[in-house]
């Protein structure tokens, strides 16, 4: 019965790092910016979530609402105020990487400032499990983690699949040239990258608040679970990078079967390392080098 | 021209105003995690030394204003080095005040080389009572408090199964040691000892670990956020028996969870209620903070006014306020009136104290063993 209860747990927890991983590859595979600060748009909504649950005790779907607007704008003035200056003069990798970093931080401290530095938490009988066999002990939240991160990802494909913006943005990705010879801004499609792969770590955040918590300093976690699921799962693609998420969650789970806890969180690592020697592919990615 | 000339007189104008102001004050350091997921702790510690500053300076204690040069740590070793060797070489400070056991295992021997007296009132590990002449503590460490509630929670509250999820560092891996010893040496048994890692945030697993070992206490060594979200992770994932811990449990955060109603924990026997210094600072406290003082408040005030108190007696005999006599101070000391009376240190630098079992009840803990000496 534990490994079945270890195998409910990882797709809990797989379905939540899908859901965090997939902005951060759709933002990443459209613009080709490594959007370190992806992990601060988690905290503001996870945060924007809690407040207005807890504290000014909004109607649920209200403080949703409020942590996708919050999401987005955050998302949205990144790529407006830090990135494009940014890459307009030089755009190295570094320069960027250095200013999301840096604004990760600062985040961070704000999000301290304004809410406190303390462990907080979304209090609901979602987050309660139940015995449904002996021994087995499921939460609501655990079907709705794999429901919302399921409907997401369909509606995320449908979308990049069969709108004009949809495929712009995996255009923009090949080629920016050929996406103006459509008449399309790439500037334009790189800001509905931004915010939608903004947005989609929200769901992710929200169940976070209910299920492990969250503090100022939990950005980092998600952008390294972001990232490594990105890079298991095949960089620009968005399928792999939800299969990567889903992969790591069930890792991290499935390893305490035969290993000690302490080692749960290596395993993450290992499953990472085995993918950059053997696949650096991903599962889902180019072969590097393959135009 | 008259711009840079302009900007060059108003530096140089600053360096000699800092210089001047640095000549007026008597400067102390703090090592303490201001940021990262351990920094309630540093604003709860730097809180409570801030008053003692208050107090010393307020009642003129010394002959100049004493200020706090705070560094942060945020609760890991290197960091938590170079903050100290800015502390030591670039500050010049005398007297730090540390917390964590990792922390503080790591910057006592910069201290030690230094001649700088670290003084330690959050850090728990038993190593920290060996840490050389410089390195001081002013709370029991946790093989005082795990000998008090091992048999707390074994023969008076029957709790005979025990499993442990502790953190692996210094401080986790020194509570479990602690009750491997003295769990059995109770009559109870330990059934589980689950070591987690440092940055871990998902516990829905360990749930089921613990789960299988069916213990009748779970105790949690962990701290910061990590310790809360472990509480409510095994509480929503079937974990119903008695919580436990050492004195981590006393964070305002932990004691305000709702899923940590009722979990038991060791902390030094502090009384409030005591006229004079004791009922002061928790009026001050209280009206600084709006909450109730804990131990940890007690800690960092008591560890500040322990420096005071020294350079008093320093002033008072025309001797410099360095490490080295600040030291051969406390030895010639013998007892400091602090929060919570009179406390002696141990030759080995650390203080032995009376330990009282609490219970989270949403406030500051409720007593539930009034407090015995460690045997």
């Amino acid at each position: 019965m534990l490994l079945l209860q270890l195998l409910v747990n990882g797709l809990q927890l797989g379905a939540i790092y899908a859901l965090t991983a997939v902005g951060f590859s759709l933002i990443f595979g459209a613009t080709k910016i490594f959007h370190v600060a992806h992990g601060a748009a988690f905290t503001i909504a996870g945060y924007l979530f809690w407040w207005g649950v807890a504290t000014v005790h909004l109607p649920w779907p209200v403080a949703a609402l409020l942590a996708t607007v919050a999401a987005v704008v955050f998302g949205l003035m990144m790529e407006r105020v830090v990135y494009r200056p940014i890459q307009r003069h030089e755009a190295s990798f570094f320069t960027v990487f250095i200013a999301a970093f840096g604004v990760q931080i600062i985040v961070q401290n704000l999000i301290g400032m304004i809410f406190g530095r303390s462990f907080v938490s979304v209090t609901t009988s979602l987050s309660r499990s139940v015995e449904v066999l002996p021994g087995l002990f499921i939460a609501p939240v655990a079907v709705i983690s794999i429901l919302v991160a399921l409907a997401f990802f369909t509606v995320l494909t449908l979308y990049l699949a069969r709108t004009h913006m949809g495929m712009a943005m995996r255009a923009l990705s090949e080629n920016p040239d050929l996406v103006r010879v459509f008449g399309l801004d790439p500037a334009r499609v790189s800001q509905y990258a931004f915010a939608i792969g903004s947005a989609i770590v929200v769901p992710g955040a929200i169940l976070t608040s209910m299920t492990a918590g969250l503090n100022p300093a939990i950005g980092a976690h998600v952008m390294l679970i972001s990232l490594a699921a990105t890079i298991v799962g095949g960089i620009g693609s968005l399928r792999g990078a939800a299969y990567g998420g889903m992969l790591l969650g069930l890792a991290e789970n499935l390893a305490l079967w035969i290993l000690d806890p302490q080692w749960s969180e290596a395993v993450t690592f290992v499953v990472l390392f085995l993918f950059i020697i053997f696949k650096p592919s991903g599962f889902l990615g180019r072969p590097l080098g393959a135009k | 021209m008259r711009l840079p000339r302009l900007l060059a007189a108003a530096a140089v104008s600053m360096i000699f105003a800092a210089s001047a102001s640095a000549q007026d004050t008597i400067k102390i350091g703090a090592n303490l995690p201001m940021s990262g997921p351990n920094a309630e702790y540093g604003e709860l510690f730097g809180s409570a030394a801030n008053l003692a500053v208050e107090h010393a300076n307020a009642d003129k204690m010394l002959s100049k204003k004493l200020v706090i040069q705070f560094e942060d740590s945020q609760a890991l070793p290197q960091h938590g080095v170079v903050a100290m060797n800015k502390l030591v070489n670039v500050e010049k400070v005398p007297f730090v005040l540390s917390a964590f056991t990792g922390v503080s295992k790591a910057i006592a021997p910069v201290g030690d080389k230094a001649k700088v007296v670290s003084v330690n009132g959050g850090g728990i590990g038993p190593d920290l009572a060996e840490l050389g002449d410089y390195f001081w503590n002013v709370i029991p460490l946790v093989n005082l408090e795990i000998r008090v509630l091992a048999p707390y929670v074994v023969k008076e509250r029957g709790f005979k199964r025990v499993s442990i999820v502790y953190v692996d560092d210094p401080a986790g891996e020194a509570v479990c040691k602690e009750l491997a010893e003295n769990v059995p040496r109770a009559g109870g048994e330990l059934v589980a000892e689950l070591q987690i890692p440092r940055n871990a945030q998902q516990f829905t697993s360990i749930a089921a670990k613990v789960r299988e070992a069916k213990p009748d206490l779970v105790v949690i060594a962990s701290f910061g956020a990590q310790q809360a979200q472990i509480i409510k992770q095994l509480r929503d994932n079937g974990v119903s028996q008695q919580l436990a811990s050492y004195s981590a449990f006393s964070s305002p955060s932990l004691t305000q969870l709702p899923e940590a109603m009722g979990a038991i924990f060791p902390t030094q026997s502090v009384d409030w209620s005591a006229p004079g210094l004791s009922q002061r600072v928790a009026k001050d406290w209280k009206a600084k903070t709006g909450k109730e003082p804990n131990a940890y408040v007690a800690n960092y005030y008591n560890a500040v006014m322990v420096f005071v108190t020294l350079a008093q007696a320093l002033e008072k005999s025309g001797q410099p306020i360095t490490g080295e006599n600040l030291l051969k101070q406390r030895k010639a000391n013998g007892t400091f009136d602090l929060v919570g009376g009179k406390m002696e240190f141990l030759p080995n630098g650390s203080v032995s104290m009376p330990i009282q079992i609490n219970e989270i009840d949403g406030g500051v803990g409720k007593l539930v063993k009034a407090g015995v000496m460690a045997n």
